[in-house]
C-alpha cells in the first residue's frame, strides 16, 4: 500500500502546474464551505440567543388551548387567571430543566406627552425575570435612565424612536391608554424609567417594556395571555416540552405550548434563507471539486497509458489499477482539504483582529461580523473533500483499469 | 516437459472493415532453460506472440498450454496472478514507472504480489547487484542511461524468479556496447537460475547468442 501512495504522491508532484490549479480549486471551495458555515453558525447562534433571550420569547411558551386561534377576537376567555398561572408555574418549576417560568402579557393602545399621541405596543413583563432571561442581552441593551424595578409599578422602558417623537426622556411622564379586556376606555400615567434600543428597527417607534402588573392593570385584569419557560440549554427544549406537556395534562391543565423555533419567524426564515445558500455554495464547490478532479485524473490516466500497461503486465489487477487512481484522487482531496484550511484559518484570524462590523437589514445598528472556527465541520470537510475526490477519481480509473495491455503498452 | 506448449494458434486483428491475419495456426513448445530467439522481419509477428505467451492478449483460436496447464482461457485476474507469478517481461522501451527509483521500479512485482516492503527491497537490491546496478539503487529513469535502464528492466523481470522471462526487441534502442553486456547478463542468468529466456528480435548480435531460433514469416513458423 505504501508503494501505490508513495506513486500517488509522486505523480502528484510530478504535474505541478495541473495538480496546483486542482489543489487550489479545492483549496478555494474548501476555504469558502468552511467561512461560510463558520459565519452561518455564528449567526444562528446570535439569532437564537437573541430570539430566545434578547426578544425575550424563552425556550417554550405556554398558552391556554385556543388562544392562538380565537386569542384575538375573545381574548379574555382565552387568558390564564390568577390562579392557573400560580399552579401552573409550580407544576413546570418542578421540571429539573426549567430555571423560570413567568407570566407575561402583552398590550397594545394610545401613549401620549400631552400634546402628541401615537399608538404603541408593550410587553408587560415581571423585571426581574426578565433580567433573568436576558441574561448576557441585559448587559448588551444599555438604557439611557433606569431598567424596570419591580418595586416602581408605573416605570416603562421605551423604545429609542418613540421616545424621540413624543419628546420624552428618562423621568419625564406620559399617558398610556387602552381598552380595557371589558371593552371600557382606561388611561394610566407612566414615568418613562430608560430609554432603549430595541435592536430591531421596525418596532423601535412603538415599543415600550412595562412592568407586568402596570399591563394587568391598564387591561384592568387580573390574568397573562402567556407563560413563558427559560430552560437551562436551548437543546433540552423537545424534551422539556414533552415533559411538561406530559406534566401539565397529568395536572388536567389544558394548554398548548410553543417552541421558541416555532415563535421566532425571523430566525426560521433566516436559518431557511442562509441553508439555502449554503447548500448553493457547496453545490458549486462540489461541481469544482469533482470537475476539477476528473479533468486531472483523467489527464493522468491518458499520459500514464503506457504505465497502466506495463503494471498490468507485471501482474497489478483491474481493482489494483483502480485502486491507484483512487488513492491519487483522494490525496489530492486531501492536500486540497488542508491547503484550504490553512486559507481558512488565517482568514479566520484576520476577521479576528479587524473584526469588521455590518449593519444587517432589520438590523437598527451595526453588528461586528463574526466567523466561527468549528474543528469538527473542518474534519467532516477534509472526508468530504476527500470521499468527492474519491468518487471524481472513480470514472478515470476504470477507464485505466479497462484497457486493453497490449493496446495501453503500445499507446504513445 | 514442455514450460510453453501453442496448438494451432490464431490471432486476427481487426483494422476497420479489414481482417489482418497476424498469426496464422502456430504450433509451438518451448522446453524449460531455453533461450530462444523468435526472429523475422517486421510485422511477421513476434511481438503478437509473446504477447500471447505472456497473457497480456487473447488468441482468437487455438490453445495456450503453461506446464500442460490450459491457460487461454482463465479469468482475467487469474491472468494477472500467473503473468505476476511465473513472468518476467523486458519490453524494448524499458517501461519504468518514471516516478520511482531504479530499486523502487525493481521491487513493484514483488510488491504486487503481497511481499513486505523491507523483503522486497532486500530482494530487489540483490537483482540491481545481478545486473551490476548497486550503485544506482535510488536513481530515477531519467537519470540513467538506456542499458542502465534496460538493466533495471531485467532486474525487474528477475525479482520473482518467473519461470520465463519475455523480452521484446530489448536491444533495439541500445548501443552495440551495451546490448552486448545486456545480452550478457541474461545469458549468465539463463545459466545460473536456469530461467527460460524468450527474445523477439532481429538485431543478429542477440541472435548468434541463442540456443534456438525460431523463424517467423506472416504469421508463421517457416524455420
Amino acid at each position: 500500500m505504501n508503494q501505490w501512495i508513495k506513486v500517488a504522491f509522486r505523480n502528484i508532484i510530478k504535474n505541478k502546474r495541473r495538480s496546483f490549479v486542482t489543489l487550489m480549486a479545492i483549496a478555494m471551495g474548501f476555504t469558502a464551505i468552511n467561512l461560510f458555515s463558520g459565519y452561518t453558525h455564528n449567526t444562528y447562534e446570535g439569532l437564537r440567543a437573541s430570539a430566545i433571550r434578547g426578544s425575550g420569547i424563552g425556550h417554550l411558551t405556554i398558552y391556554k388551548k385556543g388562544w392562538n386561534k380565537f386569542g384575538k377576537s375573545d381574548p379574555d376567555k382565552y387568558m390564564i387567571d390568577k390562579d392557573e398561572i400560580g399552579k401552573i408555574v409550580k407544576i413546570i418549576e418542578e421540571n429539573d430543566s426549567v430555571i423560570l417560568a413567568t407570566p407575561r402579557l402583552d398590550i397594545s393602545g394610545i401613549v401620549s406627552n400631552g400634546r402628541n399621541s401615537t399608538i404603541f405596543m408593550a410587553q408587560g413583563v415581571i423585571p426581574s425575570d426578565d433580567k433573568t432571561i436576558l441574561g448576557a442581552f441585559f448587559a448588551a441593551q444599555p438604557v439611557t435612565g433606569e431598567t424596570l424595578n419591580d418595586k416602581k409599578e408605573y416605570g416603562v422602558q421605551m423604545a429609542t424612536d418613540l421616545a424621540e417623537y413624543l419628546g420624552l426622556k428618562p423621568k419625564d411622564d406620559a399617558v398610556v391608554m387602552a381598552a380595557t379586556l371589558d371593552g371600557q376606555l382606561n388611561a394610566l400615567d407612566i414615568q418613562v424609567s430608560g430609554i432603549y434600543d430595541t435592536g430591531i428597527d421596525a418596532i423601535n417607534d412603538k415599543f415600550i417594556k412595562v412592568p407586568f402588573k402596570f399591563a394587568q392593570s391598564l387591561y384592568d385584569s387580573e390574568k397573562a395571555d402567556r407563560i413563558v419557560v427559560l430552560l437551562d440549554h436551548w437543546k433540552n427544549t423537545s424534551i422539556a416540552q414533552s415533559q411538561i406537556m406530559e406534566q401539565l395534562k397529568n395536572a388536567g391543565i389544558k394548554f398548548e405550548i410553543k417552541t421558541w423555533e416555532e415563535l421566532s419567524i425571523f430566525y426560521s426564515n433566516v436559518k431557511n434563507m442562509f441553508d439555502m445558500i449554503f447548500l448553493f455554495i457547496f453545490s458549486i464547490v462540489l461541481v469544482i471539486v469533482i470537475m476539477s478532479t476528473v479533468n486531472t485524473m483523467g489527464m493522468s490516466v491518458i499520459e500514464r497509458t503506457r504505465e497502466i500497461g506495463t503494471l498490468r503486465a507485471l501482474g497489478l489487477k483491474r481493482r489494483g489499477v483502480n485502486m491507484l487512481f483512487a488513492i491519487e484522487g483522494a490525496m489530492i482531496g486531501f492536500l486540497g482539504s488542508i491547503i484550504g484550511a490553512i486559507f481558512h484559518i488565517a482568514i479566520w484570524f484576520v476577521i479576528y483582529i479587524l473584526s469588521p462590523t455590518y449593519t444587517p437589514p432589520g438590523s437598527s445598528s451595526p453588528v461586528p461580523l463574526h466567523v466561527d472556527l468549528l474543528p469538527g465541520n473542518i474534519l467532516f470537510m477534509v472526508i468530504c473533500m476527500i470521499f468527492l475526490s474519491l468518487i471524481a477519481a472513480i470514472f478515470p480509473a476504470r477507464r485505466a483499469a479497462n484497457q486493453n495491455v497490449v493496446d495501453a503498452l503500445g499507446h504513445v | 516437459m514442455n514450460l510453453i506448449e501453442m496448438k494451432n494458434i490464431t490471432k486476427d486483428y481487426y483494422l476497420g472493415e479489414t481482417i489482418v491475419h497476424a498469426l496464422k495456426g502456430i504450433d509451438l513448445k518451448i522446453e524449460k532453460e531455453e533461450f530462444t530467439a523468435i526472429w523475422g522481419p517486421s510485422g511477421s509477428g513476434k511481438t503478437t506472440l509473446l504477447n500471447l505467451i505472456g497473457t497480456i492478449d487473447e488468441p482468437t483460436s487455438g490453445d495456450l498450454y503453461f506446464n500442460e496447464k490450459k491457460i487461454d482461457n482463465i479469468t482475467d485476474n487469474n491472468k494477472s496472478e500467473f503473468r505476476n507469478n511465473e513472468i518476467g517481461f523486458i519490453f524494448q522501451t524499458f517501461n519504468l514507472i518514471p516516478v520511482l527509483s531504479a530499486i523502487e521500479n525493481v521491487m513493484l512485482p514483488l510488491q504486487i504480489k503481497g511481499a513486505s516492503s523491507s523483503k522486497a527491497k532486500k530482494e530487489a537490491f540483490k537483482r540491481l547487484c545481478d545486473v551490476e546496478l548497486e550503485q544506482y539503487v535510488n536513481n530515477r529513469p531519467d537519470k540513467m542511461s538506456g542499458g542502465q535502464r534496460q538493466r533495471v528492466a531485467i532486474a525487474r523481470a528477475l525479482i520473482t524468479n518467473p519461470s520465463i522471462v519475455l523480452a521484446d526487441e530489448p536491444t533495439a534502442n541500445l548501443d552495440f556496447k551495451t546490448s552486448n553486456s545486456i545480452i550478457e547478463i541474461m545469458k549468465k542468468i539463463n545459466k545460473r537460475d536456469k530461467t527460460t529466456f524468450v527474445f523477439s528480435t532481429h538485431d543478429q548480435r542477440l541472435l548468434d547468442q541463442m540456443n534456438r531460433l525460431i523463424q517467423l514469416e506472416d504469421g508463421q513458423i517457416t524455420g
